[in-house]
């Protein structure tokens, strides 16, 4: 449960100085390249090409390797024995086990899937180390994203580990009071009201009086506000932008040609 | 932009008329303040259940509380946004899921209109309707982004379905259509439950507090009977559907 609530790493690293916008245009690129190029190598060769050298670009290739190994290495591993036992179609069989059947299409297929999850998963974990949640919203807000939506966002970020600490009270404090949370089915779900009762009327009490709050500090005026950070946003990450989607309007375009 | 959304006669006399009115009437400094709320409790229960080892998810029961209380365009946003910062803060997996959140939201809510939240059965209709949505949404992510089998638990029933000879999408919509409804209804009771706790005078802040007002009533005894029938009915409805499916 308690677990570190935003990916991100400070560094000084190019990667980290790129516009918030330029890294979102960045990853998006990466995953339309992966999920439409025609090239049955693209996502592979993308995720170790390109993903892990930017890693190392950015000085995080630790944290990025520990976070893929955590988040996406498990999921894909499943995906990938379960989809080359399971799919059905193909002729050439590689290994029969007991009623299932292992062929070459089965196994190309689930090559190519899991490859694309996994490009898909680490380019957005290499956006998260690398950006800050509120760096994002300020350079967002600021190209005319309407406010609320960073205030959702970057409210929610900072509410979620209070209520799990809260979460983690309230567990803690019925099972002193003998509340069984271990045993069987019936009484895990008899458990399930004293724990969530109290986290979801506390915390909802509270929404009238932030409302009042922000209401008083101007929430809803619609005048041009100043933000307390000055995001750069440099001709070379124009560029780069341009860059990204030229690459994006290739690859739709080599998609539409060769099919 | 003259009177386009117009059909349901505004009684409130803000001066703002049709889709755009309606929708901006649902976006007050409450419903904003509601909705960060509304994805802790997502996740906050979504991690609570984890811990009790239940076969359900209930992540979304924050954003079923939202779209009922906010109307269905504030329930969608919060469930984009929720899957957007589950992706951002614990689990990047939960990203490509967002149209079935926001699907889920906007459902809630638009049953709400129709006085489907307002006491235990017809809440329990909405939960049915709302997996009806999900199961439908979620299948083609699950083909286009996972070719079928996914991560969760529940593809091992998908991989079964494969395995005796069902096409992708059969197998897809048929574990869908099996895993979704005690989720889903689970979840939109559990949001009933919440609002059936909350006083009045708070709910009245919020831009559509007629939806959760709980007209007379049945003794309770009587109308969690109703329930307990709708639901058995509800998965006979559901079972024929599968039953439909794979023998086709």
């Amino acid at each position: 449960m308690h677990e570190r609530l935003s990916f991100y790493i400070p560094r000084s690293s190019t990667l980290h100085q790129l516009n918030p916008l330029t890294k979102v245009t960045l990853t998006f690129t990466l995953i339309i390249l992966a999920f439409f190029s025609p090239w049955y190598w693209t996502a592979p060769l993308l995720a170790v090409g390109v993903i892990l050298p930017l890693s190392a670009l950015g000085q995080v290739l630790r944290p990025y390797l520990s976070a893929a190994a955590r988040l996406v290495l498990p999921a894909v591993a499943f995906i990938f024995v379960m989809q080359s036992l399971f799919l059905p179609g193909g002729q050439t069989v590689l290994v029969r086990l007991w009623l299932l059947e292992v062929t070459v299409e089965s196994l190309s297929a689930a090559f190519l899937t899991t490859t694309r999850i996994f490009a898909m998963v680490s380019a957005f974990i290499l956006f998260l180390l690398t950006t800050h949640p509120s760096h994002l919203m300020s350079d967002l807000t600021r190209r005319k994203l309407p406010a609320a939506f960073a205030y959702v966002i970057i409210s929610t970020l900072q509410i979620i580990p209070q209520m799990q600490a809260k979460a983690q009270t309230i567990m803690d404090a019925q099972r002193a009071r003998g509340l069984d949370t271990e045993s069987g089915f019936i009484r895990r779900v008899q458990a399930l009201t004293p724990l969530v009762g109290p986290l979801v009327f506390g915390s909802l009490v509270e929404v009238e009086e932030r409302a009042i709050a922000i209401e008083a500090r101007g929430f809803s005026s619609t005048r041009p506000k100043t933000s307390l950070h000055e995001i750069p946003d440099t001709p070379r990450d124009r560029a780069i932008r341009w860059v990204l989607l030229a690459l994006i309007v290739l690859t739709f375009a080599s998609k539409l040609w060769l099919s | 932009m003259s009177s386009v959304g117009s059909t349901s006669a505004p009684v409130q006399t803000t001066g703002r008329t049709g889709l755009v009115g309606s929708v901006r009437r649902d976006f007050n400094t409450m419903t904003w303040v509601l909705m960060p709320v509304a994805i802790a409790i997502n996740v906050a229960i979504g991690q609570i259940v984890l811990a009790l080892k239940l076969p359900v998810y209930l992540d979304s029961i924050g954003t079923v509380l939202v779209g009922v209380l906010c109307g269905p365009w504030a329930g969608a946003l919060t469930g984009l946004l929720s899957n957007l910062i589950w992706g951002i803060a614990l689990d990047p997996n939960a990203l490509p899921w967002f149209p079935v959140a926001a699907a889920i939201g906007a459902t809630a809510g638009i049953c709400a209109k129709f006085g489907l939240f307002k006491n235990w059965w017809k809440t329990a209709i909405s939960g049915f309707l709302i997996a009806i949505v999900a199961a439908i949404i979620s299948a083609p992510i699950a083909v286009l982004v996972y070719g079928g089998i996914t991560a969760s638990g529940s593809s091992m029933i998908t991989a079964f379905l494969l395995q005796t000879g069902q096409g992708l999408y059969t197998s897809v919509f048929s574990t869908n259509f099996l895993v979704e409804p005690v989720d889903k209804i689970s979840t939109a009771l559990l949001a009933f439950a919440i609002i059936e706790g909350l006083s009045a005078r708070y709910l009245a802040r919020f831009p559509r507090p007629e939806n959760a007002a709980l007209g007379a009533q049945a003794d309770r005894r009587t109308q969690l009977l109703i329930a307990v029938g709708i639901v058995i009915i509800l998965f006979l409805v559901d079972a024929f559907i599968i039953v439909n499916l794979i023998s086709d």
